[in-house]
């Protein structure tokens, strides 16, 4: 154990990973133990894949603050190739990686270009590129069956399988995720977020560092699409590439909490199950549930559901440290000398 | 040739309803350096307003234009007394002030879903098929009104914002507020003024899509897409900057159908979009730069 703790970097303590192997632990061994009934079990695969996307989308708008309205391209290029591959009789592994590589180089390809934009420029022209994605995808019926969509050659037992393999996705990308946010790397990016021409003057080179952020959000995205795509056996063109989807993933991570690590899991929670619940009796409410539930958190708590957990441990006497407080929307430092931070209220205390 | 000529037209009648459509989130973005979200949504709920007008009360479209004005602009001041004045603005709370607009834009389609569900309308007024012959075209009458409308409206506009004080101080504000405090100008009025404005003037976007086009609750994401590429091709100088950018727009849309599909059409405006913020980031005409 001592020779472990020795070998880990500074930023990683053993706590967390230890915390990290036994949740995993517990989850993965949750349905040999527990009697979950079949819908949950499925329902639960499901949460993992958009824990898994929320978490990505969070490393390109919360990690480097780039909010992208337009990830739902990559999710669904991500799952068409696969399922394109699958029905070629490519093995399942296969098709999910080049599904997940393809997704990402698809991303590089449209984010190169747009990433050098910043905050509402990169955010509307990802719109565009959602759009324009989805348009060229519905038409494109050769590849991806138009409006009534593939159906993928899975067998029927299957499904029940996924949630081990989903699970598998999610602790990698938390992982992931953790190591974004922590290692030096994470400090590069927290540095772009808050001054992309102040980091550059450190040397930090955004334009390389947003590209390698937008290549692996990309990745997960892809493996996301190709898994949902699975678990279904069935995919079409409106609901992968559709501007719901990608409003979706926004809705998980700010929802949850941007730039956190818990947040989006607990937004892609919340979202799947105000879904399964709303979506039988009001199809139509959910999102709207949704928008006016980001205008609230956004006006009262900008760190969302994990801001709440936040203030629920500070009441507790928990002392976060300085990192925890520094996620979030906004850099503090920017504040002061944004051009119209007129004498509005300023929402978010600077860190302390 | 023929064909030259009839694109040439539609871009021009088009380029002036992208131009008043396009005024208002740039009028916003200049002044308040937010860029609102819910510009799409005001347009969806502008066209909603005129078809309740038209089938209830039996108003023609083109005379609720005042009505619609005026309700959209105390929308907007609603908006900003309620919700936009506490957010940070500029770059560092753009994220911010990005989301909860976009989260009102959410709610706003959800209650267009629940008032008239989801199926697509249009206003059928008796003059609505009718077309006149110009330059040996044929041009339905309604998108020769809306290109009118919208060409008095951004005249006048434009008188407004270069002969009043309200206009002065508006375009003084969009400059430099903290030197209007100094100056005397209540900058959160003229904040909350041009949220206003900006606002109607979607507002009025919607209704000149009600008469031209059939929506549904999900109109707006393309309005809104077009009003930012109309913005960001014009720059913020002026408006002969918009209208310029608008004509440009509605010009590669009509004409890229000479050369490629037609439901690629709506991808145009996006690499437009994305090739101007590249290589020109200060519009095409090379006016101020909008961050």
């Amino acid at each position: 154990m001592k020779a472990l703790t020795e070998r880990l970097p500074p930023w990683l303590p053993s706590r967390v990973v230890i915390i990290f192997l036994v949740g995993f632990a517990i989850v993965f061994a949750l349905p040999f133990f527990l009697p979950i009934p079949e819908t949950l079990h499925g329902l639960m695969a499901q949460a993992f894949i958009f824990m898994s996307a929320a978490l990505a989308w969070n490393w390109l708008g919360g990690y480097v603050g780039q909010v992208s309205f337009g990830h739902a391209a990559m999710f669904g290029v991500g799952g068409f190739v696969s399922a394109r591959l699958l029905l070629a009789g490519a093995p399942l592994i296969m098709a999910w990686l080049a599904g997940g590589v393809v997704a990402a180089i698809y991303g590089l390809l449209w984010g190169h270009p747009t990433l050098r934009l910043r905050g509402p420029y990169f955010a509307i022209a990802t719109i565009g590129v959602g759009e324009a994605t989805r348009l060229v995808m519905t038409f494109w019926t050769s590849f991806t069956g138009g409006s009534t969509g593939v159906s993928l050659p899975i067998q029927g037992g299957s499904q029940y399988q996924m949630y081990w393999l989903t699970l598998e996705l999610l602790a990698g990308v938390v992982a992931a995720s953790y190591v974004l946010r922590k290692s030096p790397l994470g400090l590069s990016f927290l540095a772009i977020k808050e001054d992309v021409e102040a980091a550059g003057d450190v040397g930090v080179n955004a334009s390389s560092y947003q590209d390698l952020v937008l290549f692996l959000s990309g990745l997960v995205m892809g493996l996301c699409g190709a898994l949902y795509a699975s678990y279904f056996a069935f995919i079409n063109p409106g609901d992968m590439f559709g501007f719901d989807r990608s409003i979706g993933f926004v809705l998980m991570g700010a929802v949850g909490g941007i730039g956190t690590i818990l947040g989006p899991v607990l937004g892609a929670a919340v979202l799947v199950i105000i879904q399964e619940t709303l979506i039988a009796s009001f199809p139509d409410l959910y999102l709207g549930l949704y928008g006016l539930l980001l205008v609230l958190i956004i006006l009262f708590e900008p760190l969302g559901l994990s801001g709440l957990i936040l203030r629920a441990a500070r009441l507790g006497g928990y002392r976060p440290s300085a990192s925890v407080a520094a996620g979030g929307l906004s850099s503090s430092a920017a504040k002061g000398r944004s051009p119209g931070a007129g004498p509005g209220r300023v929402l978010k205390e600077p860190p302390t | 040739m023929k064909q030259a000529l009839d694109l040439a037209v539609s871009s021009l009648l088009l380029g002036g309803f992208y131009a008043a459509m396009a005024y208002g989130l740039g009028l916003i973005y200049g002044v308040l350096r937010v860029v609102n979200l819910t510009h799409g949504g005001v347009i969806m709920a502008g066209a909603y307003l005129t078809w309740v007008l038209f089938t209830e009360l039996g108003i023609d479209p083109y005379m609720s234009i005042p009505i619609i004005l005026v309700v959209f602009f105390f929308f907007g001041v609603a908006m900003y007394w309620g919700l936009v004045r506490f957010l940070p603005r500029g770059a560092a709370g753009g994220v911010q002030s990005l989301l909860l607009l976009f989260g009102l834009w959410l709610l706003m389609r959800n209650v267009a879903y629940l008032l008239f569900k989801g199926d697509t309308r249009s206003i059928q007024t008796s003059y609505a098929t009718k077309s006149v012959n110009l330059l040996g075209t044929s041009v339905p009458v309604t998108r020769i009104a809306v290109f009118l409308i919208a060409v008095v409206v951004l005249i006048a506009l434009h008188f407004l914002l270069t002969h009043t004080f309200t206009g002065k101080a508006i375009r003084a504000v969009a400059q430099n507020p903290d030197s209007c405090t100094l100056a005397g100008i209540d900058v959160e009025r003229i904040y909350m003024l041009a949220f206003g404005m900006g606002t109607a003037l979607a507002g009025l976007g919607g209704l000149f899509v009600a008469t031209i086009f059939a929506f549904n609750p999900e109109t707006g994401a393309v309005e809104l897409l077009k009003s930012f590429v109309v913005v960001v091709l014009g720059g913020l100088g002026s408006v002969l900057g918009i209208a310029a950018g608008a004509l440009v727009l509605a010009v590669a849309e009509s004409f890229s159908i000479l050369f490629m599909p037609s439901f690629l059409t709506a991808a145009v405006g996006f690499v437009l979009l994305v090739v101007v913020l590249v290589f020109r980031p200060g519009g095409l005409f090379g006016e101020k730069v909008l961050r």
